[in-house]
C-alpha cells in the first residue's frame, strides 16, 4: 500500500467534514493544474481556533490531509496558522507520496487563507 | 479486509489454469529455441506451430498469416508503422479515441512527414462510417480503428468502415485487443486487412500477443534481427507465452459464447443497482453496442481516484477514468472526445466484469459504491467541480 495506515484512516473516516454556519473566517485554495480544492471554515475565540470545518474535492490523500489537519490546528493562535508549513500537514498524515505532496500543499494554503480572513474580519479589514 | 473482487479485466486477467498447465512444460522441459534443428528446438516449434494453428482456427485465416508479438501495443506499432513505412508518404485516418500504442504511433508517423486525420466520436463513442468515407483522399494509405473502446467499451462499425476501406482501395487496421476471445470477429465480412491481439485480455499471459497480415498486404517490419515469424518480427519466439496464448483462446472458443451472455446480464445489473441508489450517476458508452463485461459510471462531482482508492479499501479493484500524475489531472481523452462535461468525466470509473464475476461480487460493489460516493461528496465544495 502507498499510503501510510494514518492516511487512509483519514481518508475513510474524515473529521469535521462539512459546512460551518456564520464562521469567523473562511480561506480556499486550488492546486493549479490539477484541480484538487480544499476550502477551510474557522471559528475563532480570544484569537484561537475552537472550531473547523473543511470541505474538498480531490484525491485520496487530500480528503486524508484535510482531515488530519483539521484536527491538528484546533485550539492553536490564529496567528500562529498564517506560516503553517506543508510539512506539518504532510507530517499529519504520516507522509505523502512524491506525487501527492499537493495535498499538503492545497491544505496548508487553504488553512493559512482562512487564518488571514479571520485576522482581517477581527481587525475590521486592516491586517 | 476479506472479500475481494476485482472488475478490471479490461486492464488484464488472471491466467486460466488450463492455460498455466499448458505452458508450463515450455519453461523447463522443451524449453529449446525454436529456431533449432535440433530435438529440443522441434519440440519448442511444434508447440509454438499448434498455437499458431489454434488462433488462425479461431480467426478463420491461415497459420502463416499470423505474427506474435510481445503485447499489444507492438502488435499496433507493427500494424500502423509497417503499412505506413511500406508505403513510405501518406495519409492514414484514425480515431480520437484509439489506444495510445495507435495514436501516439500515429502522431510519430507526423513527424516523419505523414498526414493523420483524427476521426471524432458521437456522444456514445461511435465513429460514423460516413465520416471516414468524406476522411478518404487520393492520398490515403491507411485505416486504424479500434473494434471497442477499452475504457467506455463501445463497439465500433467495423464491417461497414471496413466496406469503405475495401471500396476504396485502403488496407484496413483493427486494434481487436479488448474484443478479441470476447465477440464474434469476422475479418472476411469485415474488410480488414490487419487486426491486433492480445493474450492477458483473455486469461492468458502477459507479454504475448498478435498481429494477423491479410495475405498480399504490403508490409514492413519495425523490428530487425533474424529471420523470425516469416521475417516479419525480427526475436526469439515467446514460445511458453505463444502457447499459453493459443490454449487461451481454444478455451476462448469453448467458453465466450455463455459467458458473453452470463457477463453482459451481470454488468446490467450492475449499472441498474447503482443507477437505483446513487444519485447524479450516469452510464459512459453506448448503452447496448458495447463490450460484454464493460460499465464506464460517473459520479458528479466526485473525484475518480477518489472512488478507486474507497473501493479499493473494500477489497475492490477497478480502475479511474481520470489519473492524477504528479499534481496535474486530466480526464480522460476519450470521454472528452465524446463530450462528456468535464464535472461528469472528472468522476468516471471503469468497472470491467470478467469470467469470475458473480452476482454476489457485484451486489456486493453496488452496496460499497453507494457509502463511498455519498462520503465523498459529503466532503465536497458545492460547485467545486
Amino acid at each position: 500500500m502507498r499510503y501510510s495506515p494514518a492516511l487512509l484512516e483519514h481518508f475513510l473516516n474524515p473529521r469535521n467534514a462539512g459546512l460551518m454556519r456564520e464562521p469567523d473566517g473562511v480561506g480556499a485554495e486550488e492546486y493549479e493544474g490539477c484541480g484538487d480544492l480544499a476550502r477551510f471554515f474557522l471559528r475563532v475565540r480570544d484569537g484561537r481556533v475552537s472550531e473547523v470545518r473543511f470541505q474538498t474535492y480531490g484525491c485520496g490523500p487530500t480528503i486524508a490531509a484535510a482531515s488530519a489537519a483539521s484536527e491538528r490546528v484546533r485550539g492553536r493562535a490564529v496567528e500562529e496558522l498564517l506560516s503553517l508549513k506543508p510539512q506539518e500537514v504532510e507530517d499529519a498524515v504520516d507522509g505523502l507520496p512524491d506525487d501527492r505532496k499537493h495535498a499538503a500543499d492545497v491544505v496548508a494554503g487553504a488553512l493559512r487563507a482562512a487564518a488571514l480572513d479571520a485576522l482581517r474580519r477581527q481587525r475590521g479589514g486592516v491586517c | 479486509m476479506s472479500r475481494r473482487v476485482y472488475l478490471d479485466h479490461n486492464a488484464s486477467t488472471p491466467v486460466h489454469p488450463e492455460v498455466l498447465a499448458e505452458m508450463l512444460p515450455y519453461f523447463s522441459e522443451s524449453f529449446g529455441n525454436p529456431s533449432s534443428v535440433h530435438g529440443f528446438g522441434r519440440e519448442a516449434r511444434a508447440g509454438l506451430d499448434t498455437a499458431r494453428e489454434r488462433v488462425a482456427r479461431f480467426l478463420g485465416v491461415a497459420p502463416e498469416e499470423l505474427v506474435f508479438t510481445s503485447g499489444g501495443t507492438e502488435s499496433d506499432n507493427l500494424g500502423v508503422k509497417g503499412l505506413a513505412w511500406a508505403r513510405g508518404r501518406g495519409h492514414l485516418i484514425t480515431s480520437k479515441i484509439e489506444h495510445h500504442a495507435v495514436l501516439r504511433a500515429c502522431q510519430w508517423l507526423e513527424s516523419q512527414g505523414f498526414a493523420v486525420t483524427y476521426l471524432g466520436v458521437d456522444e456514445h463513442g461511435v465513429i460514423d462510417p460516413d465520416e471516414v468515407k468524406r476522411a478518404i483522399r487520393p492520398d490515403t494509405i491507411g485505416i486504424s480503428i479500434m473494434h471497442a473502446n477499452s475504457e467506455v467499451g463501445t463497439i465500433q462499425p467495423v464491417a461497414a468502415i471496413g466496406a469503405i476501406a475495401r471500396e476504396h482501395g485502403v488496407p484496413f487496421h483493427v486494434d481487436a485487443v479488448q474484443t478479441f476471445g470476447k465477440l464474434d470477429i469476422d475479418v472476411a465480412a469485415a474488410h480488414i486487412d490487419l487486426l491486433s491481439f492480445s493474450a492477458h485480455k483473455i486469461y492468458g499471459p502477459k507479454g504475448v500477443a498478435g498481429l494477423w497480415i491479410r495475405k498480399g498486404t504490403k508490409m514492413v517490419s519495425v523490428q530487425h534481427g533474424g529471420e523470425h515469424e516469416r521475417r516479419r518480427r525480427a526475436g526469439t519466439e515467446n514460445v511458453p507465452g505463444i502457447v499459453g496464448l493459443g490454449k487461451a483462446v481454444e478455451v476462448r472458443g469453448r467458453e465466450m459464447h455463455d459467458e458473453r451472455r452470463r457477463v453482459t446480464a451481470l454488468r446490467d445489473r450492475l449499472w441498474e443497482g447503482i443507477r437505483a441508489r446513487v444519485p447524479d450517476a450516469r452510464l459512459n458508452g453506448h448503452p447496448t453496442e458495447r463490450l460484454p463485461g464493460t460499465a464506464n459510471i460517473s459520479y458528479r462531482g466526485v473525484e475518480s481516484e477518489s472512488v478507486v482508492l474507497g473501493l479499493d479499501l473494500k477489497g475492490i479493484g477497478v480502475s479511474a477514468g481520470s489519473a492524477c500524475t504528479s499534481g496535474s489531472v486530466e480526464p480522460s481523452y476519450v470521454l472528452v472526445a465524446m463530450g462528456v462535461p468535464l464535472d461528469w468525466a472528472m468522476g468516471a470509473v471503469r468497472h470491467s466484469l470478467g469470467r469470475s464475476t458473480t452476482a454476489e461480487d457485484v451486489d456486493y460493489v453496488i452496496e460499497s459504491v453507494e457509502p463511498t460516493v455519498r462520503k465523498l461528496r459529503a466532503a465536497m465544495p458545492v460547485g467545486a467541480a
